[in-house]
């Protein structure tokens, strides 16, 4: 079957409401043809009702949805979820439990109306494609988690959609099928050139599977940006420490240039970079990335610290560290270090990064912490 | 301005619940409190109706029905928890053999069971052909303790069936945690019974109201043993000339009352404790071996009960229709068949039951496809008024005696108001039909709740976002899985329609007699064995129903379909 071509897909200030509180904000998204964009957010932050919104589940009270020239969702209007074009991976996988994987497969294709003959060799195909070309007769209850959601998501490929919508598809599964899943959605979306929108809360599959993310946050889109962008540049507190942090230290910016500040945390002085304009007197909070710590002692911006535990790894050891001004965890090192040696932790400049605290006031003199 | 009023299905379905199960009651019990707005008196409010009741046979029948309610509640609810017990956790040979009872005692309607018991104690009756010296056990049986016992019977399962439900969701690990720190198997026991005490109140208050409400043992045994009981009060109050409705209606609203009051209490008592005990992690119990003395015991009792709730009355049931001359003092008796020839020769005696058999097929069908809509509208997520005002319609009808049901619909469809709209359905089959749908409605959908609530949003949604419109996927997903719960619904409804009494005494039409009343007909014209072969025959042809719907869906529907709710590895 020929590749749909993947689906320009736009939301304009979308907004939806449960009774007072609003899930969407005025939400503004774009997701080009072809692109695989992975929606990054904390539960409630309102990720599941856009993509139930996109899915055509859920009508939004305001604002307007597109697929492409065509507007599914604006006003009155509202194109019901089977004349979208589009698939879905549910995070329960949805699948029903009185077809077969194969019946479940081929419900899928029902709409494209095919052969009999086509339609089960496209079914096989699929069902080989996620390796359960074997368990074809097999219902549901009789295969595993991974498995289920192997069938779920070969029935959302199978039809070629133009937009694949995946509903935290990997948050029941365990680890290591997680990630042999990760691989299998990444490439198989890949693969037919469908547009994605992918939601999870899990910042790891965000950044191992995105093109694009989209940090979202109180039903509007924080940030988005490329995933190094993302780590890199966080726009916002919440963006940054959304995506992953091994903890942070609150202070007073003592001095600032073009790219670093110095903050004073009350004895130590350590050197963050900013992304804002800060002010010498702020208060801020620098927030570190797990990346930034080592037990380097020749390093520069170093802290006393003590260990408070530490954790084999295989490839060496993260120890979670007390210092005078906060822990931290996920401090690496090829060697392990005994719970309460005393140590000196040094932090990487270019990958902790200083925001201003929402309100703070210019501090006079010196640091009050 | 011009009002636009959109009609649709939905607004059809609630003209529907309104005419069938709001208007008849409201209109009946408002008449206690406003005989002139209904034509049935001078007064535009009083309560003179209840000042009558408050005093000699009404007020007597109200407090008798009071203590028999609480007497059988509390005793059910014991035999249920001791049953459930031997049934769940232990080895007890009898554990195979009790569901299948369960499901006989809650087909079986009160007034067959109070009838096998007369056939077999009363003067002329099987006892004394055979010879076995009945007066006492005949003496003590016409009075409260015969009613007693039968409204016990009828209480049984619908107690189990509620404290098995927890008791099976009460996984081994309290118990275990119980004994593990210290406690003895007392204190486990304690625990137990505290963790299952939700369950047991609500199989009180369960069975206080099915006790309260129960009309078939006021038209047998209550009626020939000078024990009042209220809803048989009632029927005397509607059915003797002149009927006095608003007397009727008072008595109703005080059976409600009581009832309601039952509920509140439960909800009083469950308040604020949650004693959730299912969840993922639940382990299974460890099923306690008994010696063989126990297996004898708890044998011997679980068979105890049955003797008493099924094995008499269907004995007394079965030998009295293969009698020949029970209940008269002049022919010789002799055992034959000719009573079911007759009911088969007869017209007047068959006719019942193909009229019964017909209108409960159709009832049923209907009852089904109504329960699954009501079912699917009290689980929707989004629920709104609609769904909450639907859920305490179901509720307050599933609570309200039959009796009270049937009574309404007398009364509104008598109205001069009904006429004048149009509407001639007083004494027509179509309203026997409409009231036995009714009548059926809320405990189906109710049945069909559990099971529909477990039915994931998600699988509906899947269904649509590749590409079904919302018919498709009620056909393609909603209906092959509840398919099962529908199919135990239709059989329930039709075995509970073919047998109904209440409604099928008030509102049968001229010529149409349907089986309770071509049962009760025979009776009264002394033809006992007639009578009594048609009430083998009512059950053995529900029985053959059931049957049949259960062999074509096996037969017939896909392997999927029946595969739900079968546990894994089976």
């Amino acid at each position: 079957m020929e590749n749909n071509q993947g689906q320009l897909v736009t939301v304009e200030n979308a907004s939806k409401f449960y009774g007072e509180l609003a899930a969407l904000n005025s939400l503004n998204l774009t997701i080009e043809p072809g692109e695989f964009l992975v929606l990054l957010g904390p539960s409630g932050s309102g990720k599941s009702t856009l993509i139930r919104s996109l899915a055509g589940i859920e009508k939004i009270d305001q604002g307007r949805i597109s697929f492409a020239d065509q507007i599914m969702s604006e006003g009155d209007k509202h194109v019901a979820p089977e004349k979208r074009n589009l698939a879905m991976v549910f995070q329960d996988y949805a699948l029903w439990p009185h077809l077969t994987a194969e019946e479940n497969v081929a419900y899928a294709l029902k709409r494209r109306s095919l052969s009999r003959e086509e339609s089960t060799k496209l079914v096989l195909e699929m069902l080989d494609r996620v390796g359960l070309a074997n368990k074809r007769g097999n219902y549901p209850s009789e295969l595993s988690g991974g498995e289920q959601q192997r069938v779920a998501l070969a029935r959302a490929i199978v039809a070629r959609p133009s937009l694949l919508l995946f509903d935290e598809p990997l948050s029941n599964l365990d680890a290591d099928l997680r990630e042999r899943l990760r691989i299998e959605i990444s490439t198989l979306t890949r693969e037919i050139g469908a547009s994605a929108l992918y939601i999870t809360h899990d910042q790891s599959e965000a950044f191992a599977l995105a093109d694009r993310i989209g940090v979202i946050n109180k039903g509007a889109i924080e940030q988005i940006d490329k995933p190094e962008k993302i780590y890199n540049k966080p726009a916002t507190r919440f963006v940054a420490n959304f995506t992953g942090t091994a903890g942070h230290f609150r202070g007073i910016v003592n001095s600032v240039d073009e790219k670093y500040c110095n903050v004073e945390l009350g004895g130590d002085l350590l050197k963050a970079r900013h992304t804002t304009n800060l002010e010498p007197g702020m208060e801020v909070d620098i927030l570190v990335r797990p990346a930034a710590t080592s037990f380097d002692s020749t390093g520069k911006n170093r802290i006393k610290c003590s260990i408070t535990d530490v954790a084999y790894r295989g490839r060496g050891y993260d120890h979670a560290i007390e210092t005078k001004y906060g822990s931290l965890t996920g401090v690496f090192d090829d060697s392990a270090h005994d719970r309460g040696e005393r140590m000196e932790v040094s932090i990487d400049p270019q990958r902790c990064i200083a925001f201003q605290i929402a309100d703070s006031k210019v501090v006079e003199g010196l640091a009050r912490i | 301005m011009k009002l636009k009023v959109k009609f649709n299905a939905l607004t059809a379905f609630w003209i529907l619940i309104v005419a069938i199960l709001v208007a008849p009651i409201l209109l009946f019990l408002l008449n206690a409190i406003s005989p002139r707005s209904l034509s049935q008196g001078s007064e535009w409010f009083t309560l003179r109706a209840f000042t009558s009741i408050a005093h000699g046979q009404f007020a007597q029948g109200l407090f008798n029905s009071f203590i028999l309610g609480v007497l059988v509640a509390v005793l059910t609810a014991f035999l249920a928890t001791v049953i459930a017990w031997i049934v769940l956790r232990t080895n007890s040979p009898i554990r195979r053999v009790w569901t299948f009872f369960v499901f006989a005692l809650l087909l079986a309607p009160s007034y067959l069971i109070a009838l096998g018991w007369q056939r077999l104690i009363e003067q002329r009756g099987v006892f004394d052909i055979l010879g076995i010296p009945s007066a006492g056990i005949r003496n003590l049986f016409y009075g409260p303790v015969g009613i007693f016992i039968v409204l016990a019977v009828k209480g049984l399962p619908f107690a189990y069936l509620v404290i098995s439900n927890s008791m099976r969701s009460l996984g081994g690990e309290f118990e275990d945690a119980i004994r593990v720190h210290g406690g003895s198997r007392i204190e486990a026991f304690k625990t137990m019974a505290t963790l299952l005490s939700p369950a047991i109140w609500s199989a009180i208050a369960i069975v206080f109201a099915e006790t309260i409400s129960d009309f078939g043992v006021a038209a047998t045994f209550s009626s020939e043993s000078h024990f009042p009981i209220a809803t048989y009060s009632l029927y005397l109050a509607i059915e003797n000339f002149p009927a006095n409705y608003p007397v009727g209606a008072a008595v109703g609203t005080v059976l409600l009352f009581l009832i309601v009051i039952a509920l509140l209490l439960q909800a009083k008592y469950l308040r604020g404790r949650s004693f959730r005990t299912l969840s993922g992690r639940t382990r299974p119990f460890r099923t306690i071996e008994l010696s063989r003395l126990g297996k004898w015991l708890s044998s011997g009792f679980v068979i105890a009960i049955l003797l008493v709730a099924l094995g008499v009355p269907a004995f007394g049931a079965l030998s009295a229709s293969a009698l020949s001359g029970v209940g008269s003092p002049f022919s010789g008796h002799a055992w034959t068949l000719m009573n079911y020839k007759s009911v088969i020769n007869s017209p007047s005696l068959h006719n019942p039951l193909l009229f019964s058999s017909k209108i409960a097929l159709i009832v049923a069908l209907f009852a089904s496809i109504l329960a699954a809509v009501c079912a699917r509208l009290l689980t929707q997520k989004k629920a709104g008024a609609g769904s909450q005002i639907l859920d305490f319609i179901l509720l307050a009808a599933v609570a309200l005696p039959g009796i009270v049901f049937a009574a309404g619909y007398i009364f509104a469809y008598n109205l001069p108001l009904t006429n004048s709209l149009g509407i001639h359905l007083y004494g027509t089959t179509t309203l026997l039909g409409l009231a036995y749908l009714a009548g059926a409605l809320p405990s189906t959908s109710r049945s069909l709740v559990g099971n529909m609530s477990q039915l994931q949003e998600s699988l509906s949604e899947a269904c649509r976002v590749h590409g079904s419109n919302a018919i498709r996927t009620w056909i393609d997903v909603t209906m092959p899985i509840i398919a099962k719960p529908l199919l135990a619904a239709f059989c329930l409804t039709y075995a509970g329609t073919l047998l109904e009494l209440p409604v099928s005494q008030l509102l049968y039409a001229p010529g149409a007699e349907p089986l309770s009343v071509g049962i009760d007909k025979a009776l009264a014209n002394y033809d006992y064995g007639g009578g009594t072969a048609m009430e083998v025959l009512g059950i053995l042809s529900a029985l053959a129903v059931v049957a049949v719907a259960y062999s074509l869906f096996k037969l017939l529907a896909p392997r999927g379909w029946k595969r739900i709710g079968v546990a894994r590895g089976k």
